[in-house]
């Protein structure tokens, strides 16, 4: 097991270092001169010059390369030319905001999720199940953002009772945290519940029909009893790794409810970043957002091998 | 309770009458809050005596430095607030003293004498004085400025201090524009030790400072207790950055701002006119809507062409489609607060039979373009109009979408790669700087105006307006250029926040008179 | 914009026909209002009539025009062919890329394997929004870079379903008769494996389309997708925001035939899905 665990650790590492370099490689082909968007109209050949000379762009490239992937690990990002600011300690700022929306996002998902998925599945040919996987599906079709904007017009805009948008650190005012954070997190976690609605339902659905349910349900127990007792534990197992990987997903996927609901979370940051041609960002952003989804890959597949050493087959 | 607002009269005399009517109402409904201000206060900013208030801005600074970085949200959150210059421009466009209590122009009109303010300080305890104008003039024109603005210093030949509050400042030609220019962000006044980290401190004499700045969200302007002048409005004045306008109206309807300042979405103002919750200001800007045509590029190198495209565009269909009817028409590349303004709509009214006639004549008929439109919401909602009605006279215009600023400057600023565009020119009294340059990218020929433009800046005030307004009409006589209207500055605002500059006539957002009934 | 890997999602039990039917049904809606745009539209969806701007649905308007006064009906129908073309471009570049991917791990095994899979690994780690964000500033906002990011984007779902069904396939008695006959790898793929997953690929292909169609609307919405003035349904609905207080269909309309295209392939995959041999449908 140990020697699974290498390899995953060598995968990760390859797979890292192969990210920085495609995504260094492709920042260079943005079109617009940093210097150039810097300087805004008029700029004369030799400012354009010094300011390049001053960004560290007329460098070339690989030189340029090893100047900002050697800084990742360290958590040196370099400092931006175009804020004069330290990139790290920003990234790190938005990252705690997109983690926090993210993962609330998500808990409130399972919550909805746990509970009608495996409603769905036991009583799937009453109409609560029916009604239930309805829903699902038709909460799986609706974008997050059309979601988030009926949201602020119902319930900010229309009724007042949620501020439209913004953001307040929780250790700052956890009042005022929760009441800006509680929309944004209900318009993810609708769609993302509907979508783990259905994975938890076919997971269920699943066991139920494994031998061992039908054996504890010959032995006289009622269907939610047996699943209770010997079903769900295993239901979690898939459950939880769609989680996992829906995480991932989630936050760059929040970049729209960002923009909707004003949260200074890393997909503003990016886009941000993009429109300033703020490279060095840019690339950074992108970098923690794909080292995010590796690691989270990463500890899947560590507790894949740890919980489940048959995995080995078909991995 | 005083009105401070300062509309711009003859602005609000072109709109037609039914915005005329509502704009009074606005005033009424303004005026008329005083006596139920208990009433209105339900939303957070409601309460009375509030010493801070909440502005909501489209687009934040990337950084504090205006004397190294582009864009105008810099120079709009700093200028008047944190810093100031020697002279200012009021809101009708006039320049008014500031750092100098009074200044005496030489009989060959090249060389001022400045009287400086006693008593002025920077944020950082030191005091304001004649070195400091020496230093900030001198230092525009050395490479510690990295903008194309310094330009505007060219023209200063020395900067001699005769005390320590007096300074002379010599011309090497007279010069009209230098002056005005000395109220906009070129003239901001710095301490020779508060410039090592402009990107992120700001140091100025300003009555506010910079008490935090969270990036992505907002900028949180504190009261200086040491201001040299009168106290502004509130302590605390933070400026709040959102990615669109409907974020901004959003956040106002929910009462977590009191100001949404150069609102960049009319279609949303119809929530708030007639509600006496909310004021509704339509100030004028000195930002001209400008239809671009390449000059020196086929086919708009034939004036014929340009003409037409002049003829075929209704202007105030434009302004009532994409702008729901804010805006002012004016005709020509003027804002009405600049001293040589007037109304040229008659040089080229809206005449598709002439347009044809003109295409015509070029032998331009069934003309395909391309239309080079910048991500900007102005720049969508004028693009989709205008095409329909080049479309009337036989020009095919094809889209083309350029991301703002970043490709649209490469594209068509830098390499002139276009052959219509359409921008919002934002600075102040930049009718020159569009024109009179063959290089720019309009790429408009001046041999004509070029020695009358730099007579006009040597003349009198009188000559200088008189002179200009020649250069004007040559200018759009040649059709160099379609200004389809001047961008209105909408402000919707708390019924009960007094003292928002209506106008926007330099870069500069003038908190300082802010504050409440 | 959230992927679903499908391979997880497994049903046991044969499901009424009915998702199979309203999936189609819906599906076939877009598509007519494709098909139908290319002859025929009541307007030019392009056309600008100010005069008749921001009207209710009317019989020379049955949706209403949007603020340049253009017909939001005309919009609707054109965009379902934009739609379509993104959804079918992206779809293709995973289906092309992704399943020979799969299968080449799945049957060879070893350096091959690892290789392919670190490339899928790597794609999976950059979600088609993060693409689409790059690709937009690098080639500028356009129909071409969004279908192209959301295809990158997809192919690793593909390669995956392809890969599981590839080993599922290569363990089963007719390949290892097969291969003891020393057929060559290429005859193997195209004679037993490829004939074997093709189900689950189809089921990937429509969940896809679905994933596909929220992406471009998500990606028309931040301004990265399809460019004005071609009508596209994320970008109505954008451009519909400031309405929402006055005229609350301009938001309706295009919102509703998301909400139907999504629908329509998302049911098509669960029915296809309970059509092919499920025992097939296995996870990662």
């Amino acid at each position: 097991m140990a020697i699974r665990l290498l390899v995953n650790l060598a995968r990760f590492a390859v797979t890292y270092v192969a990210a920085t370099v495609l995504v260094f490689l492709f920042m260079r082909a943005i079109p617009g001169d940093p210097a150039q968007i810097a300087l805004g109209v008029n700029a004369t050949p030799e400012l354009l010059a010094q300011t390049r000379a001053e960004f560290g762009t007329d460098r070339p490239l690989i030189v340029q390369y090893f100047d900002w992937a050697l800084g990742l690990p360290m958590g040196d990002f370099g400092t931006s030319y175009v804020t004069r600011q330290d990139i790290s300690p920003l990234v790190l700022d938005r990252v705690q905001v997109s983690l926090i929306l993210v993962v609330l996002a998500m808990i409130v998902a399972l919550l909805i999720a746990v509970p009608f998925g495996t409603l769905a599945a036991v009583k799937h040919r009453s109409p609560g199940g029916i009604l239930v996987s309805g829903a699902s599906q038709l909460g799986v079709a609706v974008p997050n953002f059309l979601a988030g904007i009926l949201l602020v017009v119902v319930f900010a805009v229309g009724l007042g009772w949620f501020p439209a948008n913004g953001w307040t650190a929780p250790a700052e005012d956890f009042g005022d945290f929760l009441s800006r954070v509680a929309l944004p997190v209900l318009a993810l976690a609708s769609v993302q519940g509907a979508i783990l609605t259905r994975y938890v339902r076919s997971a269920v659905m699943e066991v139920m029909s494994e031998d061992y349910l039908r054996t504890a349900r010959a032995k006289g127990l009622g269907k939610m009893e047996a699943l209770l007792k010997h079903g769900l534990r295993n239901a979690s197992i898939p459950v939880l790794t769609v989680t996992s990987v829906q995480l991932a997903a989630l936050i760059i996927g929040a970049v729209v409810i960002e923009r909707v609901f004003v949260i200074p979370g890393l997909g503003s940051m990016l886009l941000d970043a993009v429109g300033n041609r703020d490279l060095l960002t840019v690339q950074s952003v992108v970098m923690v957002l794909v080292a995010i989804t590796l690691i989270i890959n990463l500890v899947v597949d560590v507790l894949y091998t740890v919980l489940d050493p048959r995995i080995r087959k078909a991995s | 309770m005083e009105m401070k607002f300062r509309f711009d009269e003859g602005a609000l005399m072109r709109r037609s009458s039914k915005k005329f009517s509502l704009a009074a109402a606005v005033l009424a409904g303004a005026l008329s809050l005083t006596a139920c201000n208990a009433g209105a206060g339900s939303t957070a900013s409601g309460e009375a005596a509030k010493d801070s208030v909440t502005v909501a801005l489209t687009g934040e600074p990337v950084n504090l430095d205006f004397t190294t970085t582009a864009g105008a949200a810099i120079p709009q959150a700093l200028m008047s607030n944190v810093y100031e210059g020697l002279v200012e421009i009021d809101q009708e466009g006039n320049i008014q003293p500031l750092l100098a209590e009074s200044w005496e122009l030489s009989e060959d009109r090249k060389t001022y004498t400045f009287k400086l303010r006693e008593g002025a300080t920077f944020s950082n305890g030191e005091p304001f004085t004649a070195e400091d104008v020496k230093f900030s003039i001198e230092r525009v024109q050395s490479d510690e400025w990295v903008s194309s603005l310094k330009s505007k210093m060219d023209v200063v030949d020395s900067v001699n201090v005769l005390s320590d509050t007096e300074v002379e400042v010599v011309l090497k030609q007279p010069s009209n524009a230098w002056l005005f220019d000395m109220g906009t962000l070129v003239g901001a006044m710095f301490d020779p030790s508060g410039v090592e980290d402009l990107a992120n401190t700001a140091i100025g004499t300003g009555p506010y400072t910079i008490e935090a700045w969270n990036r992505g969200q907002s900028i949180e302007l504190a009261a200086r207790d040491d201001y040299w002048g009168e106290a502004p409005g509130v302590e605390t004045a933070t400026l709040r950055y959102f990615a669109d306008a409907v974020a901004t109206t959003n956040a106002l309807q929910s009462g977590d701002v009191d100001v949404v300042y150069n609102m960049q979405a009319p279609e949303l103002l119809s929530s708030f006119e007639g509600d006496d919750k909310y004021q509704v200001l339509e100030g004028t800007s000195n930002g001209e809507i400008v239809l671009s045509m390449n000059n020196q590029e086929a086919p708009f190198d034939d004036v014929r062409v340009r003409q037409a495209v002049m003829h075929a565009i209704d202007r105030q269909a434009v302004v009532d489609t994409a702008w729901n009817g804010y805006g002012t028409v004016v005709g020509g590349p003027v804002p009405p607060t600049d001293p040589y303004y007037e109304d040229l709509n008659d040089v080229y009214p809206y005449d598709p039979a002439k347009a044809r006639e003109l295409l015509k004549e070029a032998g331009a008929e069934n003309l395909d373009i391309t239309f080079t439109v910048p991500t900007r919401p102005y720049a969508t909602a004028v693009s989709e109009i205008v095409v329909s009605q080049l479309a009337e006279v036989g020009i095919n215009a094809k889209i083309e979408s350029a991301e703002f600023p970043a490709v649209w400057l490469d594209q068509v600023f830098t390499k002139h790669d276009y052959q219509m565009s359409v921008v919002l020119a934002v600075e102040s009294r930049d009718v020159l700087a569009m024109f009179n340059n063959p290089d720019y990218y309009l790429g408009y020929d001046n041999s004509k105006i070029k020695d009358a433009a730099a007579e006009a800046d040597a003349a009198d005030e009188a000559g200088y307006a008189e002179g200009m307004k020649d250069v004007v009409r040559t200018i759009v006589d040649d059709a160099a250029a379609n200004t389809l209207f001047i961008f209105p500055n909408i402000v919707v605002a708390d019924a009960n926040v007094t003292g928002i500059p209506a106008n926007s006539v330099t870069e500069a957002l003038d908190l300082t008179n802010i504050g409440w009934k | 914009m959230t992927t679903q890997p499908a391979a997880v999602v497994r049903s046991t039990r044969r499901r009424p026909p009915a998702t199979l039917l309203v999936g189609a049904a819906l599906v076939l809606l877009v598509v007519l209002a494709a098909l139908v745009s290319f002859i025929w539209t009541p307007y030019n969806p392009e056309q600008a009539f100010p005069a008749d701007r921001l009207q209710g649905s009317s019989a020379a308007h049955l949706m209403g025009t949007d603020r340049y006064g253009r017909d939001v009906f005309s919009g609707i129908l054109y965009g379902a062919r934009i739609t379509l073309l993104v959804g079918l471009v992206a779809v293709g570049i995973a289906l092309l890329v992704g399943t020979p991917l799969g299968i080449l791990a799945g049957m060879r095994g070893g350096a091959v394997e690892e290789v392919s899979m670190r490339a899928a690994d790597i794609l999976l780690a950059f979600p088609a929004l993060l693409v689409a964000i790059m690709f937009g500033a690098v080639f500028g906002a356009s129909t071409t870079t969004a279908m192209l990011a959301i295809g990158i984007g997809s192919i690793p779902g593909f390669a995956r379903v392809a890969r599981s069904g590839t080993l599922q396939v290569m363990s089963t008695e007719y390949v290892l008769a097969a291969k003891a006959s020393s057929q060559s790898a290429f005859r193997i793929a195209r004679r037993h494996v490829l004939p074997n997953i093709a189900g689950m690929v189809v089921v990937q292909c429509s969940v896809s389309f679905a994933i596909a169609v929220l992406a471009e609307a998500a990606l028309s919405f931040l301004g990265l997708g399809t460019p004005p003035p071609v009508p596209s349904w994320g970008r109505m609905l954008q451009e519909s925001q400031q309405f929402l207080g006055t005229y609350p269909m301009l938001a309706v309309w295009p919102g509703l035939a998301i909400a139907v295209a999504v629908l329509g392939f998302n049911l098509l995959g669960d029915g296809l899905r309970d059509k092919f041999d499920p025992k097939l449908n296995g996870g990662r």
